[in-house]
């Protein structure tokens, strides 16, 4: 019996192990490749080189790198606080009073999300251009011009509402009993209980935000604007890219949604309900 | 009470976001793009590539500001794809808000954006003497007889080969100077079966080499119309198919499957030589080891009468739009791109790169030998082969047609009838189109 | 859904009237944005699929773009390669999230986070990397072949990029490994909410960990898996960067998606605004036929 315990624990760390290299090693690579002339990261070297600083200096010479990632965090952590927040809110409102007009409203919400990105580009770009004749510090080239459209997104109210099917009724109807308000019941029994759930709109919402290309490309005019993935896409745009500084680059600007992840992930913890109760 | 409250507070810290966001961009406005539509003397342009049409154009800009010191120039840097998406954009949505004065367009391009948004850009035959350049780049930019482009790098192709592996296959270069396809064909099987070294390398989907013949033969995809898909007919067009899978059925070619595995191609020694656009340069001399291995040969011509040897690949020329201060756009490209040897001699010296301008071939910058090159005057070379280059009509489908017939290609590399797969092409062109 | 009992009927029927009133206010704000920004620019495209032409000189067609739909090669063959991604790789990537979902939220599992960590690196790693790594990867004299035949799997080296059967499997492989860990959080957020007693009956009971699996794990996430396979089928319906960064849409077209076709119409030819929109449409109408299907499927049966 022991023995046999033993036996799985060792299947599954080897699982995990190997598993993880598999999905590390291009990680791996774009590290390496940091250390590397532009030459060596085309052949696919794999070894350190002696090449950094060459690399890090051309990151900081020809890009405003800084800046980029103060634009994207700002967007990004914008974005995220107020698109879980107000999206949540729908899932909530979706979900706990259901209606026959809320379903309605419901389903075309989500036949907002099937459309692709590049189809709706062109209207709202002329959106933007008449908000932009309006209240230009939202409009085109502004950084809330990147978040808005972002704000409440099908996706999200999507996702909110089939976490709140496992959400336990009783909770509620304990919060109302206790003269809790509608808001009060979200504010103060949803959000909390909802912690992993929030943990993972808020990790994905992040990341999105922090790799949006499209739009931003479309939006930011001024260099002095442009996030992160605008920023790589110009270092790239040579008959020669200089890829050992891409690569670097790109593993500044990775590092911090991967601790964003890190931290958040903590919020997986099993029996997260029963600590309410 | 606690709801509104909460309610109001929400509302009002969702406000402060955007509204600091707005404002943290107020400040910056001074400095920013405005300049398209506020600041008399300061133009905004988009392009791409930082090593060469970043740095022509900032050379350009110190060579305009000596005689307007007010001058100031915007330089927005993005990849070509980027460039066209905002293009796209932003003029179809018609709105003008963040444009730039100046863009850089691809010349197989060109009609297609002049012709989907007309009276978006400026003419510029009054800015400079269009007579000056050579035909084929100022054709590309001219839409219902009027010239709308400056015209920039020169596109003009050559026969990049590494002499030290021809010589131990028992070539010269002499060998391949102005030699045909069918000759080229004949010497890289020789050469792959006695070193072991692949010819040339391409990648099946990009069919840039079959433009290249194309335009040595005089012409393209379409008829003179620009519109009418030419396939079936197109002899040199077949003549380059065949070319093609006899390079690849013989083992000469090395397949590649995008730009980075090109580029190790070449760096890593895997092939003797690179048909292609002088734009290539700053590629192929990255590697200093091979420094004094490489020459340049023109680019082998077709079996087909009129057939020369120079042909043109991608190069790319300037455009105006159509918004304030397009008076200024037009005479900073008139009096620097448009008539100034001086400048493309700084432009050859400090970036080698070939204009399309006439007069500027004679210039001393163009004399040079080049070591990396074992001792040939490249930029002369070039210069001299830009004003033998064909013109023909590009029109406005040079890619939709390239990516039919890539599959056609790709049905003809795997055995159908050449007949059938560009038949098949020309129908599908003709119903799409 | 009201279970409450029946006392004081009538002073809760008033304050459920407050409620149900304040659960529309929740509702109305994202609606609010989500009509400005998703349905306004949606009806424009509507409207505008109706017109064909180059650029601004669009024509009105009434329905001509969707006719020319059928008859269009390479429409078609992006949505036949785009299903072929759909069916493969779906139902192997929510498996396999699933799989690593329950395995990295075992309790006694040591170093959990950096594990968590590394299997969602690949949904962050710039697709400039990755894609510059795969192709490396699955070169013709790439590790994998060297392996590959090393194992003597194959004789022959796989031309993973240069055939049109072998580069769809690539791009399955790719997204598989760039969103199993994206997914995988999804899973992992909702086990949190799955009350551990459930399982300590079933061991109690002698049920395995496979009868765990699929008696209790799957049942009690089927509102989170509908929502990852519903949002999965979006996505890879709408399919570009992968294509786009690792083949091109080559070799030919054997691996051109729908998604990449609308860029190839409004960017990359001459810009037919008109008929991209259409094309965007066809993604439309078959995302709402599967979604619909799904949300069958998901439905629980009452």
């Amino acid at each position: 019996m022991k023995n046999q315990i033993l036996m799985k624990k060792i299947l599954m760390y080897a699982f995990i192990i190997v598993t993880c290299i598999m999905f590390f090693f291009p990680f791996y690579f774009l590290i390496v490749s940091v250390t590397n002339p532009s030459i060596d990261v085309t052949r696919g070297q794999l070894l350190p080189g002696t090449h950094f600083m060459e690399n890090l200096r051309t990151v900081f010479e020809t890009t405003d790198i800084v800046n980029a990632i103060g634009n994207s965090s700002l967007v990004a952590i914008g974005q995220t606080f107020i698109a879980i927040f107000i999206s949540s809110l729908a899932g909530y409102g979706f979900e706990v009073h259901p209606s026959k007009g809320k379903e309605i409203v419901y389903t075309l919400i989500l036949g907002s999300m099937m459309i692709p990105f590049a189809a709706l580009m062109v209207p709202l770009f002329r959106l933007f251009g008449m908000i932009s004749s309006v209240a230009p510090s939202i409009g085109i080239d502004t950084l809330a011009g990147v978040m808005l459209p972002y704000f409440s997104t099908a996706f999200l109210i999507f996702f909110f509402r089939q976490n709140a099917k496992m959400f336990s009724k009783e909770l509620l109807e304990a919060g109302r009993i206790d003269g809790l308000s509608e808001l009060g019941l979200f504010l103060r029994v949803f959000m909390p209980t909802m912690k992993t759930t929030y943990a993972a709109a808020g990790i994905v919402t992040f990341m999105n935000s922090w790799n949006n290309y499209l739009w931003p490309l479309v939006i930011l005019q001024n260099p002095k604007n442009y996030t992160v993935p605008l920023v790589i896409s110009a270092l790239g745009s040579g008959y020669t890219p200089d890829y050992g500084a891409i690569m670097l680059a790109i593993l500044i600007t990775t590092i911090p949604t991967a601790l964003i992840f890190f931290l958040l992930q903590k919020y997986f913890v099993a029996g997260m309900i029963g600590s309410i109760k | 009470m606690f709801n509104k409250k909460t309610a109001l507070t929400l509302s009002a810290s969702a406000l402060l976001v955007l509204t600091a966001c707005g404002g943290g961009n107020d400040t910056e406005e001074g400095e920013g793009l405005e300049g398209a539509t506020g600041e008399p003397d300061q133009l905004t342009v988009w392009t791409w590539d930082p090593n060469f049409n970043v740095r022509a154009l900032e050379i350009a800009e110190e060579t305009y500001k000596e005689d307007n010191p007010e001058f100031e120039l915007n330089i927005v840097e993005n990849s070509q794809d980027d460039v066209i998406q905002r293009l796209n954009t932003s003029l179809s949505s018609g709105v003008e808000t963040g444009l730039p004065n100046i863009v850089f367009i691809e010349d197989y391009r060109a009609q297609s954006f002049l012709n989907s948004y007309p009276g978006s850009f400026v003419p510029l035959e009054e800015y400079y003497n269009v007579e000056d350049f050579a035909d084929y780049k100022t054709k590309a930019g001219t839409y219902e007889d009027e010239v709308y482009n400056v015209p920039f790098d020169s596109g003009v192709t050559g026969l990049y080969v590494r002499t030290d592996i021809l010589e131990e296959a028992g070539y010269t270069l002499e060998d391949v100077t102005d030699i045909t396809w069918d000759e080229y064909v004949e010497i890289g099987k020789d050469v792959t079966e006695k070193t072991g070294i692949k010819w040339m390398t391409n990648d099946h989907n990009d069919l840039g080499i079959i433009r290249v013949m194309m335009q040595s033969s005089g012409v393209w995809l379409t008829e003179e119309d620009g519109q009418t898909p030419y396939i079936t007919e197109n002899e040199s067009l077949r003549l380059g198919f065949e070319t093609y899978k006899e390079l690849f059925d013989s083992g000469a070619m090395n397949v590649h499957n995008d730009w980075d595995q090109f580029l190790q191609a070449f760096n890593n020694g895997e092939v003797a030589t690179v048909p292609t656009g002088n734009w290539i340069t700053p590629s192929i001399t990255a590697e200093d080891s091979q420094s004094g291995d490489w020459a340049i040969a023109p680019i082998p011509r077709q079996t087909i009468e009129g057939s020369v040897n120079a042909s043109n690949l991608g190069g790319s020329s300037i455009y105006v739009l159509n918004i304030d201060n397009n008076e200024l756009a037009g005479e900073f490209l008139g009096s620097t791109f448009g008539s100034d040897v001086d400048f493309y001699q700084e432009l050859a010296t400090q970036i080698n790169a070939i204009g399309a301008y006439e007069p500027a071939a004679e210039g001393e910058a163009y004399q040079v030998e080049s070591e990396f090159f074992g001792g040939q005057m490249v930029n002369s070379n070039f210069a001299e082969w830009t004003q033998e280059i064909p013109e023909v009509e590009f029109g406005e489908n040079t890619y939709a047609i390239e990516d039919i017939l890539a599959v056609a290609l790709q049905d003809y590399l795997n055995g159908a009838d050449l007949n059938d797969v560009l038949e098949s092409a020309q129908q599908q062109a003709e119903s799409s189109l | 859904m009201t279970k409450q009992p029946t006392v004081k009927k009538k002073k809760l029927g008033k304050l459920e009237k407050k409620r149900k009133i304040m659960s529309w206010a929740f509702v109305i704000i994202p609606t609010f944005f989500i009509v400005v920004f998703y349905f306004y620019p949606m009806i424009q495209s509507l409207w505008l699929s109706l017109h064909s032409g180059a650029g601004i000189g669009l024509e009105f067609v009434g329905i001509e773009n969707y006719k020319r739909l059928f008859n269009d090669q390479a429409f078609l063959t992006a949505v036949k390669n785009t299903f072929i991604f759909f069916i493969f790789q779906i139902p192997v990537m929510i498996f396999l999230a699933l799989i690593f979902s329950v395995v990295l939220n075992n309790k006694a599992l040591r170093f959990k986070g950096l594990f968590r960590t590394l299997v969602f690196l690949p949904s962050i790693t710039s697709l400039v990397a990755y894609s510059l790594i795969f192709k490396y990867l699955f070169a013709n004299n790439g590790i994998v072949n060297q392996v590959l035949m090393f194992l003597n799997l194959t004789n022959d080296p796989i031309l993973w990029l240069g055939d049109p059967f072998w580069a769809k499997v690539l791009i399955v492989i790719a997204i598989t490994w760039r969103w199993t860990g994206y997914n995988m959080i999804f899973y992992l957020s909702a086990l949190q909410n799955v009350d551990p007693s459930i399982y300590e009956a079933a061991r109690i009971d002698g049920a395995s960990s496979f009868q765990q699996f699929f008696k209790i794990t799957i049942p009690m996430l089927r509102p989170v898996i509908l929502f990852t396979s519903i949002t999965s089928t979006i996505g890879t319906l709408q399919l570009f960067d992968e294509p786009m960064n690792l083949t091109g849409g080559g070799p030919g077209n054997a691996t051109t998606t729908i998604s990449q076709y609308i860029y190839n119409l409004s960017f990359q030819y001459t810009p037919n605004f008109g008929y991209a929109a259409a094309v965007s449409y066809s993604i439309v109408f078959f995302v709402i036929v599967l979604t619909i299907i799904q949300f069958r499927l998901g439905r629980e049966k009452k």
